[in-house]
């Protein structure tokens, strides 16, 4: 594309610097004069030449809005790649993040429309759907020269990564969500930690709320000091007790949101009675110290010792060693709906797109192909315990760790949100219903029906499309 | 227009308009045609990218039975109801004692002012830390008195006060509007109260309010605008949150064109808070006759 037309661009003006030579050279009388001049023009040949050469080197423009510690990794990869690729430049830029991580894109929108857009841009999967719908990304498909990029993929993953039948990003990294305890907090407040390995299947979340009031300290003034666990914190979702609950949040036959599914308003009212039971303005105040927006790793509660029990995802182990080598603590499945239930988790993850107006795209895709494919996930798996989405890659045992290990076998039956062309307003929806409901503000139901009455007519003009199209 | 018909005249408009071009281009740019956009905008389906869906009034009607949207709509109200009379008591009082007759009153005004200096980002900030309910100075003195410890921020009951108490960080600037305003007051007409036999209490209902009363007219109708527009504190610090308790009317327009890619329901929201501005300013103009006093003595 473009830069097939720089080419001849560059030869006209080439031709343009000899073209004097040319007409002075016969001229006899003049030739120590256009000896010299010759010279001149000889060195200005060598140095057009020489910066053409440079052009030739492209700028990609690779936008972040990770920080440390996983920003310290996708520098190597770049780094890496850079190395490796003489004619391309990865310029990785990391962004700041939005006030929510999750599905704010302001920065990108704005930079595309303004014409100083990224090359490429780190997303998060499940949004893809909604960003591809709105026009903001590229589909993929000139740019694979009829190489299926995606085949080598988790099926979750490419199912995120594409809209319509086409592929609008490469996934990146995937996820898995646990439970992690402090083992001597726990033991501590006299539980016995041996109940929660991982080798005895999931516990119940009624024992969960049972072992957690054993951990909770107040202090004279009636504020807790320390908890047991806070079901809503870190990645403690609407998603996450919603699948534990067996819930269903997309009805793909009908094109429905369905938020108000039996098994979600049963996840839901736990996270209500649990609320209710433990004081939701007393746990919110202890919960208000860490959800501070500048608040640094180390100040998680759990790296802390402040918090016993927290329900995160993997890259928590990367922290874990980094900020916290010396708290004990174990990892386990997250807890069932009933006893002797089955574990469920879900996996997320982050993609690489490119987006509407990218100025150096085959370039681009190249990168993409690297920090996506096994190279990229290789490093990033090693250095941040994220999980690989690339199927070679989870067969090879050598670059997890024995932590790590068991959030890969997590994976085959891990469950992932539906990839919707609103998923991002669903998202906010289910999270401000979910707020109501750990206030104790409103009854599930009602929350949730909420979310299904301002989400489905957004959703609605995207199924009759789909339909006009079968 | 008879002053157009010199040559002279229309070369030196000419000149004049030539000079303040830059503003007026500028205005037309960047003022006037985005507002005209979002008009067309809002009539339409569009998420920003490709070609916007005429759609007719349906954003706005959608606007009627969004729960969200009236929700928003009460945040705003609420805060504006409570911030900009708070602001201007506050500013008030800061630019009585500005106007002291102290020999070091210029170190004071200077430190009563510099909150106002700092970037909203930055005393979002320290509010966070000084409102925290578990280390908070703030808080820590309401316990001492005997108050009940809040968490301004973690509340839904109280993240609207949170953000009104932040706002009396910026009244350094009305006040500054007010010390101009107080310097402007004839001194004889106080000589003439005390003369009367006036203490300083009824100094100020009788003489320093009413003639102040102009300025207050001026700075409520910016400070309305403003508190309608409330934005940055609630996207720094509570993100809309808790259950949300702080979703202004900006932010949630904000969060339509920009999270959920509905361009046209966000410019149809600014159609409508921008006329919702419009009444109340104007409502705020007509009650002033009754309590803006003009009659300065020259």
């Amino acid at each position: 594309m473009n830069t097939e037309n720089q080419v001849p661009e560059r030869w006209k003006e080439l031709s343009y610097h000899l073209g004097p030579v040319v007409k002075h050279a016969p001229l006899s009388e003049h030739k120590e004069f256009n000896v010299k001049r010759f010279q001149l023009l000889m060195a200005f040949c060598a140095l057009s030449l020489g910066l053409s050469y440079a052009q030739e080197v492209r700028e990609v423009t690779f936008w972040t809005s990770h920080g440390e510690p996983d920003l310290i990794a996708i520098r190597h990869i770049v780094e890496n790649f850079n190395a490796e690729n003489p004619d391309i430049n990865v310029r990785l830029v990391q962004i700041p993040p939005g006030a929510n991580v999750e599905t704010d894109v302001t920065r990108l929108m704005t930079a595309v429309r303004g014409g100083t857009g990224p090359d490429v841009y780190m997303l998060d999967r499940f949004i893809v759907a909604q960003r591809a719908a709105d026009g903001l990304l590229q589909d993929l498909t000139p740019y694979m020269g009829g190489e299926d990029v995606l085949a080598g993929h988790l099926e979750f993953a490419r199912n995120e990564a594409t809209f319509g039948g086409l592929p609008y990003a490469l996934p990146f990294d995937t996820d898995a969500r646990a439970l992690y305890y402090n083992i001597d907090m726990l033991e501590e407040a006299g539980v016995d930690v041996s109940e929660l390995d991982p080798a005895n299947g999931p516990i119940s979340l009624a024992r969960l709320q049972e072992i957690a009031a054993q951990v909770d300290q107040k202090n004279a003034q009636g504020n807790y000091e320390r908890m047991g666990f806070i079901p809503w914190f870190e990645q403690g979702w609407h998603y996450t007790y919603g699948f534990a609950y067996g819930g269903d949040f997309y009805d793909d036959a009908s094109c429905q949101v369905t938020p108000t599914n039996e098994n979600v308003v049963a996840a839901f009212q736990y996270i209500y009675d649990y609320a209710a039971a433990a004081g939701p303005q007393e746990v919110q105040a202890f919960r208000q110290a860490f959800t501070r927006p500048d608040l640094p790793p180390q100040q998680n509660p759990f790296i802390a010792q402040q918090l016993a029990m927290i329900i995160t995802g993997d890259w928590m182990l990367g922290n874990m060693e980094r900020y916290a080598p010396d708290v004990n603590y174990g990892v386990t499945h997250i807890p069932a709906a009933e006893e002797g239930g089955e574990s469920v988790t879900w996996a997320g993850g982050w993609s690489m797109v490119m987006p509407q107006g990218a100025k150096e795209p085959e370039a681009a895709f190249e990168f993409m192909k690297y920090i996506a494919g096994e190279p990229g996930q290789r490093v990033y798996t090693e250095e941040t315990q994220h999980l690989p989405t690339v199927s070679s890659l989870l067969d090879d045992e050598s670059i997890f760790t024995e932590e790590h290990l068991f959030f890969k076998d997590l994976l085959p039956t891990a469950r992932s949100r539906p990839p919707l062309p609103v998923g991002a307003l669903y998202w906010d929806e289910l999270t401000a219903a979910w707020e109501k409901v750990y206030l104790n503000q409103e009854e599930p139901l009602t929350a949730l029906e909420q979310v299904a009455a301002r989400v489905q007519p957004q959703l609605d003009p995207f199924c009759s499309q789909l339909q006009a199209e079968n | 227009m008879s002053w157009l018909r010199s040559p002279l005249e229309r070369r030196k408009l000419l000149l004049g308009l030539l000079f303040i071009s830059p503003w007026i281009v500028g205005f037309l740019a960047f003022t006037v045609y985005p507002v005209l956009y979002t008009l067309r905008i809002s009539f339409t389906r569009y998420s920003g990218f490709g070609e916007p869906m005429w759609v007719g009034l349906a954003n706005y009607k959608a606007l009627w039975t969004d729960t969200v949207f009236w929700q928003s709509l009460q945040n705003t109200l609420y805060y504006t109801a409570l911030a900009v009379p708070i602001g201007v008591v506050v500013a008030m009082l800061m630019a009585l004692a500005m106007n002291q007759p102290l020999r070091e009153v210029s170190l004071y005004r200077a430190a009563l002012y510099l909150p106002s200096v700092l970037p909203l980002f930055a005393v979002s900030f320290i509010f966070i830390a000084l409102l925290d309910p578990n280390r908070g100075i703030f808080n820590q003195l309401m316990v001492a008195l005997g108050l009940p410890n809040i968490n301004w921020f973690g509340d839904p009951r109280y993240a609207k006060l949170g953000l009104v108490l932040l706002a009396q960080f910026g009244a350094g600037n009305t006040a500054l509007v007010f010390l101009a305003g107080l310097k402007a007051i004839p001194k004889t007409l106080y000589e003439a109260a005390v003369l009367d036999g006036a203490g300083p209490v009824r100094r100020f209902w009788s003489v320093t309010l009413p003639l102040m009363t102009p300025v207050i007219l001026y700075s409520l109708i910016l400070g309305l605008s403003l508190g309608l527009q409330v934005f940055a504190q609630a996207y720094i610090i509570t993100n809309g949150g808790p259950a949300n308790a702080t979703n202004f009317y900006v932010f949630y327009l904000y969060n339509q064109a920009f999270r959920y890619s509905s361009m046209g329901a966000a410019s149809a929201m600014a159609w409508v808070l921008f006329i919702i501005t419009l009444l109340l300013s104007l409502l705020i103009f007509r009650t002033s006759r009754r309590w803006v006093n003009y009659e300065t003595v020259a």
